[in-house]
C-alpha cells in the first residue's frame, strides 16, 4: 500500500528535515536515531553478504540506512549502467560498480550534501573509477531519458511526497528492458491522519 | 505497487520482506501499521 501524502503536508519543511536527519547520519552514524545503520545492520537483518561489506570503505558502510537489499534480485550483468536513487555514503553503489565492473557505470543521486561527498570519498579511497555521484533529487532526476539498465534505490523513495513523480522519472530514464530493483517500506493498514502528518515518521 | 503499474511498469513483484525496525525505538509503531521492508522489482517494457 502506498502512503498518500497529506495535500497540506509541509513538503519544503519534510525534504529540509530529511537533509537535517541524513547530514546528522552522514556526520555522525553512530548517533541516537530511530533507525538502524551501519554493516552488522545490514548482514543481519537485510542479508546482506558481511565478508563483502567487510571489503567496502568503512566510510560507506558505517552511515547506511537502506531498509531491504536490493542486490538480492538478480544479478547486475558486467558493462551495465546503474544508478542509485539516494545513495547516501555509498555502499548500495559501491556493490553495483563491483557488479559493473569497469566496463560499466554506477552512478549514484543524493540530495544531501554530505552524503554525496562522503560517497566520493569513499569511491576514490577504494579505486573504483566507474563510480560518479551527482548532487540531486528523486523528483527530478540529473539524467538523459533512456540512458540506464537498472535502477536501484534502498529507503528512499518512501521519503519522496509524490511517489507518482517519482517513478515516472525511473521510467523516463530506463532503456526498455531495463530494471527497476528497489528496497522501501509499505505498511499493511491505513495510516490515521496524525500520523500521515508526522514528519518524523515521512523521515524514518 | 499500483503506482508503479499506473506509470507503465510491468512485473511489478514484491519480491522479500524485511524487519529493518527491529530493536529501534519505532519498533512498537512499525509493529502497530504492520510496517516491512520489501524488495520490489519491477520492468521498463
Amino acid at each position: 500500500m502506498a502512503i498518500a501524502c497529506p495535500v497540506d503536508l509541509d513538503t519544503r519543511k519534510l525534504r529540509e528535515e530529511i537533509q537535517s536527519i541524513y547530514s546528522q547520519v552522514a556526520r555522525g552514524p553512530s548517533g541516537d536515531f530511530h533507525f538502524h545503520r551501519g554493516p552488522a545492520y545490514a548482514a543481519s537483518l537485510l542479508r546482506y553478504d558481511a565478508a563483502l561489506l567487510a571489503t567496502l570503505p568503512e566510510e560507506s558502510t558505517a552511515s547506511f540506512a537502506g531498509v531491504a537489499n536490493p542486490h538480492r534480485m538478480g544479478p547486475v550483468a558486467e558493462g551495465s549502467i546503474v544508478v542509485d536513487i539516494g545513495c547516501g555514503a555509498g555502499m548500495d553503489l559501491l556493490l553495483a560498480a563491483l557488479s559493473v565492473g569497469p566496463r560499466g557505470r554506477a552512478i549514484g543521486i543524493d540530495m544531501t550534501e554530505a552524503m554525496a561527498e562522503k560517497a566520493r570519498g569513499s569511491a576514490q579511497a577504494a579505486g573504483f573509477d566507474n563510480v560518479e555521484v551527482r548532487l540531486g533529487d528523486a523528483m527530478s532526476l540529473p539524467l538523459e531519458a533512456l540512458s540506464v539498465d537498472v535502477v536501484i534505490s534502498n529507503g528512499v523513495l518512501n521519503l519522496t511526497p509524490d511517489k507518482s513523480v517519482a517513478y515516472g522519472e525511473v521510467f523516463r530514464v530506463l532503456r526498455p528492458g531495463g530494471r527497476f530493483l528497489y528496497g522501501d517500506i509499505v505498511v499493511a493498514s491505513e495510516l490515521s491522519e496524525k500520523a500521515r502528518r508526522d514528519v518524523e515518521l515521512w523521515t524514518g | 505497487m499500483e503506482v508503479l503499474s499506473s506509470v507503465g511498469f510491468k512485473d511489478v513483484n514484491v519480491e522479500e520482506r524485511f524487519d529493518p525496525f527491529l530493536g529501534t525505538s519505532k519498533e512498537r509503531t512499525a509493529r502497530k501499521y504492520g510496517v516491512t521492508g520489501v524488495n520490489v522489482f519491477a520492468r521498463k517494457p
